[in-house]
């Protein structure tokens, strides 16, 4: 038996036994690499010294305790301390030996759907608490703003009025209404700082994209 | 002729033997067939154990124009190869107390 027969016979049979196929890779991977060590002339050789391919795939199977036709519902080598699936996933693997791979998963999907569906008295109104409290913070926050604005434009009114008739109050009034906007530009300049050149970003992002598009096409049409 | 070497052992040695310095599938095989019967087909399921149980972790390095997978050990691998270590002398001990009469001479002597 040369190396590729080996490895085909390995291959399939361990397909058969419904193993995963990055399982599968991994022990073809580690068992070309045995071929390759050993010699070039050397395939018939170390084959024998591998032993049948088909008992390897049983012990493969059994070691990631799935169903092996040969000895039917065998249970796993009690000397395997780690069992590659957990306990849930392991009987689904027995149960559907056939098809396992695809109807494990969708099997997984369904239950964290179920398990989803289940937890929601917990989860919903912790969600729903988490983004109310976030809503408020940002509502607080544009409101604190907005007040300042209004009463820095009140202030401004106010002292010009004030300033013919008592200009020591009209000139307090002004003085604070730029106090209040010099506070204003103090707490929104981050804000600007950061949101506007990212939005300048994004709209040059966007053409060049746009432009990447057209020169695509051309060559296309070349 | 030979005593049969359980699946804690095997670990232990392979632990030991990638310790000393990253070694790839093959070079593991022909090492421990110094001292054991033991084929490539023996060792796969030990090294695949050993990595579920994080004790070992494998890199791929080049090696004339294909790629040899290196097995590493792990912090946690070097703590249970220091416990395996203290397991077998113990273990030794016992033996050779009844195999080797050691036990008895001891009590001869004192």
């Amino acid at each position: 038996m040369n190396k590729l027969e080996f490895l085909t016979r390995l291959r399939n049979r361990l397909e058969n036994g419904g193993m995963p196929a990055d399982d599968i890779n991994d022990a073809l991977t580690y068992y070309e690499e045995v071929f390759l060590d050993a010699g070039f002339g050397k395939e018939e050789e170390t084959a024998a010294s591998l032993g049948s391919p088909e008992n390897i795939a049983v012990d493969l199977l059994r070691e990631s305790g799935l169903n092996v036709d040969p000895a039917p519902s065998m249970p796993p080598q009690m000397n395997n301390p780690q069992p590659n699936f957990g306990q849930f996933a392991y009987q689904g693997a027995y149960a559907a030996a056939a098809q396992p791979v695809k109807q494990r998963s969708t099997g997984l999907t369904v239950l964290m759907v179920l398990l989803a569906i289940f937890s929601s008295p917990i989860w919903v109104p912790i969600l729903i608490a988490v983004v109310a409290v976030l809503f408020s913070l940002i509502i607080a926050a544009i409101s604190i703003v907005f007040a300042l604005f209004a009463s820095a434009i009140g202030m401004l009114f106010a002292g010009f009025f004030c300033l013919f008739e008592a200009p020591a109050i009209g000139l307090m009034f002004l003085g604070i209404s730029l106090f209040l906007g010099g506070l204003i530009i103090l707490i929104t300049k981050p804000v600007f700082s950061a949101v506007i050149p990212a939005f300048g970003n994004a709209i040059k992002k966007f053409f060049n994209w746009l432009m990447g598009l057209f020169k695509k096409g051309e060559k296309t049409n070349e | 002729m030979g005593f049969s070497i359980n699946a804690s052992l095997l670990d232990a040695m392979v632990l030991s033997i990638v310790q000393k310095n990253d070694t790839y599938g093959y070079e593991i095989t022909q090492y421990l067939q110094k001292a054991v019967d033991i084929s490539e087909s023996t060792l796969y399921p030990v090294l695949r154990r050993l990595q579920k149980g994080e004790m070992l972790e494998t890199y791929d390095k080049e090696f004339m124009g294909r790629n040899r997978r290196y097995y590493r050990i792990t912090p946690h691998g070097v703590t249970s190869l220091d416990e395996y270590r203290e397991e077998w002398r113990n273990h030794k001990k016992k033996i050779d107390n009844i195999l080797m009469n050691e036990g008895a001479e001891n009590h001869e002597q004192t």
